[in-house]
């Protein structure tokens, strides 16, 4: 045992005291950083010779203490937890976002909506069979039928753009996907070589653990630990991020809406060339919007537009205008589609009101004032079947698919909330604990050096007593 | 010192700040509803009442029409009822010549003369009657595209047979006109073929004057029946116009049940919600600023 060996435990306390206020600086410091999560030293203690050996004498006392490490407090499982919620968060705000374009885009229930157009429609034949004789009742007839066709035209426009843009996101999306995993990849390389030496790199591993967050409310990512420090990222079962090395994704399939039919939109793996994995994530919300909610809607609206294109045409073929001849196609037979839905029909002595055929003198047919068939026409909103039912329930559906969104949606943020709540809890910088933690290296400080005072006057005494 | 949960300035601070979002969103919400005076905005917020909302609305729209339609069809009847009165005031005035033409047999040439002159003029009168016009169609004239309904010479009729008709209800459909051979009779002994028969008897054959009397009785009658048609008709739509204004009455109240906001109660809520978004502020400012820091020195 060294004379001195008492300065040098007590030098060991000092050095391994001031590393632990400098941790407890770093935490506080960074109590408000995003993503940073708490440090704490890991102070060992260090003891004699662990070999006994010839001539090695050891009072037994140890030999002080050292700082071993700095902890990065962070739970994997709560990471990962919180990645898959936050991946169903993201899908789920997707499509309600979607639902609620769509619930603006028909203006239902109200004064301006495809509804209030089918009325007007309606009552534009009942006015018609009141006065079959009136240019004006008819030309009104023709004009009601145009802003129908007009506000389904409209609709599908609309959805259409809608349908661009999401599909625009999605390749904005993919870009932020690549570039993103490019850095978690990066970023473990550099990981991965400060373990391998030995150096802390918790600073380091904050910031690539937020960017797999960012993967995970970008198309759903989940992670593994690997090796090293690193991370692996997957996409279903396949690896986005494998340690420094990572793949990257392309959006394929068709680029506008009318192109839709001819197969769906999807993510690919640039290697291989085969279909991501996107169950949520904004992308999972996304690509349902793409290949299922907006043409859906599209179709439901279709079906209303077929039953108002046939059964207007049906009925009015059924009568004779007022030329005396049969009703010809007031919407275009071809055009059962929002898209293609139009007005075929522009004379308004076409309008077929009348539902009797009359002769004149010689056999040859001639018009009537009948409003016979206007009046019939215009009773198809209370069919059944009639464009109008068909438009409700679709509306209705619309209205219960949102609102099972938005409830599931909002149930969501609560999940994430207590996902967050629950990492920050392991992870977060708790002011108070830093304060006592900040006391007791002081203390302990001023203990060491106290003892260092003490063994410096003990040594002092000893080299007095030879003078 | 170990506790189940940790607790960190930072969560706390996040969870006072998602509770003071969830209030103000709410505050947000009851003031749009305010604001719009609507408590469906679209159809999520109730899929139920979007339904109620949406056939409320058809349902008020269709029955405004059916007013419409009664309205017109009331012009049309209200027309043949007044037109259907006077003839029968020319019709007895006829009845009263002829009578007096075969009454008095041993009476001069010429004072039947001019009994004969004004029955021809009556006749032009019915033919007149006969041809009045609603909104520029004849009334009697079933569904032709003609200014007439009897030729104003020959007294033949030119109109159709088809009937005018009004819907003024689900499924309801009365017919608002009659035609000329159901009011006057069939082409040939119709009315004015009677009357005109009767001038001539009066100037040629006196004697068969008492036979024309039938034959006008019986016309007079077939008028009378029409006449009373018509007001039984008049007074049905009429009571189908009262019950289709009715109807948008109560539709207007039960859309408004449904769609628009209870005011009172929605400015109760308002008031609530601002006094507990006030309380939250309040005790976030209370409950953050405290910490250990601010105990050592």
């Amino acid at each position: 045992m060294s004379t001195f060996s008492g300065l040098s435990i007590a030098l060991s306390s000092l050095y391994a005291q001031r590393r632990g206020l400098d941790v407890t600086g770093q935490n506080v410091a960074n109590a408000n950083t995003d993503g940073y999560s708490r440090q704490r030293v890991l102070l060992e203690s260090v003891g004699g010779p662990q070999t006994p050996a010839m001539w090695s004498t050891w009072s037994g006392a140890g030999s002080g203490v050292r700082a071993a490490d700095v902890e990065r407090i962070r739970d994997m499982f709560l990471e990962q937890r919180a990645q898959a919620e936050h991946g169903e968060q993201s899908r789920l705000d997707t499509q309600q976002t979607t639902f609620s374009r769509l619930e603006q885009l028909f203006d239902e229930p109200g004064d301006l909506g495809l509804a209030q157009a089918f009325g007007d429609f309606w009552n534009s034949w009942h006015d018609l069979a009141n006065a079959p004789g009136d240019m004006a009742a008819r030309k009104q007839v023709l004009q009601r039928a145009s802003a129908v066709t007009d506000t389904l035209n409209g609709a599908y426009t609309q959805v259409a753009t809608e349908w661009s843009g999401a599909r625009d996101q999605l390749s904005a999306l993919a870009h932020e996907v690549n570039a993103t995993a490019a850095s978690v990849a990066q970023l473990n390389g550099t990981i991965a070589a400060a373990v391998q030496s030995g150096v802390p790199a918790n600073e380091l591993m904050d910031k690539r653990d937020q960017l797999v967050m960012r993967l995970s409310d970008l198309v759903g990512a989940t992670s593994r630990s690997g090796d090293s420090g690193t991370v692996d990222v997957y996409l279903g079962g396949t690896s986005l991020v494998r340690g420094n090395i990572y793949d990257t994704l392309n959006v394929t399939g068709p680029s506008d809406f009318q192109s839709l039919g001819s197969g769906s939109v999807s993510l690919e793996w640039a290697t291989g060339a085969f279909k991501a994995e996107t169950p949520s994530g904004q992308a999972g919300g996304l690509l349902t919007t793409l290949n299922d909610t907006l043409p859906r809607y599209v179709s439901r609206l279709d079906e209303v537009t077929n039953a108002l294109v046939t059964q207007v045409n049906t009925a009015h073929a059924a009568g004779y205008d007022l030329n005396g001849a049969a009703g010809q196609p007031l919407f275009d037979p071809a055009g059962t589609t929002a898209q293609n839905v139009r007005v075929v029909l522009f004379d308004a002595s076409l309008v077929a009101a009348s539902g009797t055929p009359s002769l004149d003198g010689s056999g040859n047919p001639v018009g009537n004032l009948d409003g016979s068939n206007a009046d019939l026409l215009g009773k198809i909103a209370t069919q059944t079947g009639s464009p109008d039912k068909v438009y409700r329930a679709m509306i209705v559906d619309l209205g219960v698919e949102s609102q099972g969104v938005t409830r599931r949606a909002e149930v969501q943020a609560s999940v994430v909330g207590q996902a967050d709540a629950d990492r920050e809890s392991q992870s977060g910088v708790n002011l108070d604990e830093e304060m006592v933690n900040m006391l007791a290296f002081q203390r302990a400080y001023e203990a060491a050096a106290r003892l260092m005072s003490t063994v410096d006057s003990t040594l002092e005494t000893l080299i007095n007593m030879a003078r | 010192m170990s506790s189940a949960f940790r607790v960190t300035q930072r969560s706390l601070g996040a969870r006072a700040l998602s509770g003071l979002q969830t209030q103000l969103g709410q505050l947000g919400r009851i003031q749009e509803q305010l604001s719009s005076g609507r408590l469906i905005a679209k159809p999520s917020d109730s899929p139920t009442g979007t339904v109620v909302a949406m056939q409320s609305r058809g349902e008020i729209r269709a029955n405004e029409q059916y007013g419409r339609n009664a309205s017109d069809g009331l012009g049309w009847l209200g027309m043949a009822d007044t037109t259907l009165m006077s003839s029968l005031t020319s019709i007895r005035r006829v009845r009263d010549l002829a009578l007096q033409g075969a009454s008095t047999g041993s009476s001069s040439q010429t004072s039947r003369e001019a009994l004969a002159q004004e029955v021809d003029s009556l006749r032009d009168g019915l033919l007149q009657l006969a041809n009045t016009q609603y909104l520029g169609r004849p009334i009697f004239g079933g569904t032709t595209t003609g200014a007439v309904a009897y030729d104003t010479t020959s007294g033949t009729y030119a109109g159709d047979t088809n009937h005018v008709a009004r819907t003024v209800g689900d499924n309801t459909s009365v017919e608002v006109a009659f035609t000329g051979p159901e009011v006057f009779g069939p082409a040939g002994s119709d009315l004015f073929a009677v009357v005109g028969q009767i001038a001539d008897h009066l100037r040629n054959d006196p004697a068969s004057l008492q036979g024309d009397l039938t034959a006008l009785d019986a016309s007079m009658q077939n008028v009378l029946g029409r006449l009373s048609e018509v007001g039984a008709r008049y007074s049905r739509v009429d009571a189908m116009k009262t019950a289709a204004d009715d109807r948008v009455l109560d539709l207007k109240t039960r859309l408004s049940e449904v769609e628009n906001v209870d005011l009172p109660k929605t400015i109760m809520d308002l008031q609530m919600q601002q006094v507990a978004y006030q309380a939250a502020l309040g005790a976030t400012s209370k409950v953050i600023t405290p910490s250990l820091v601010d105990f050592l020195r």
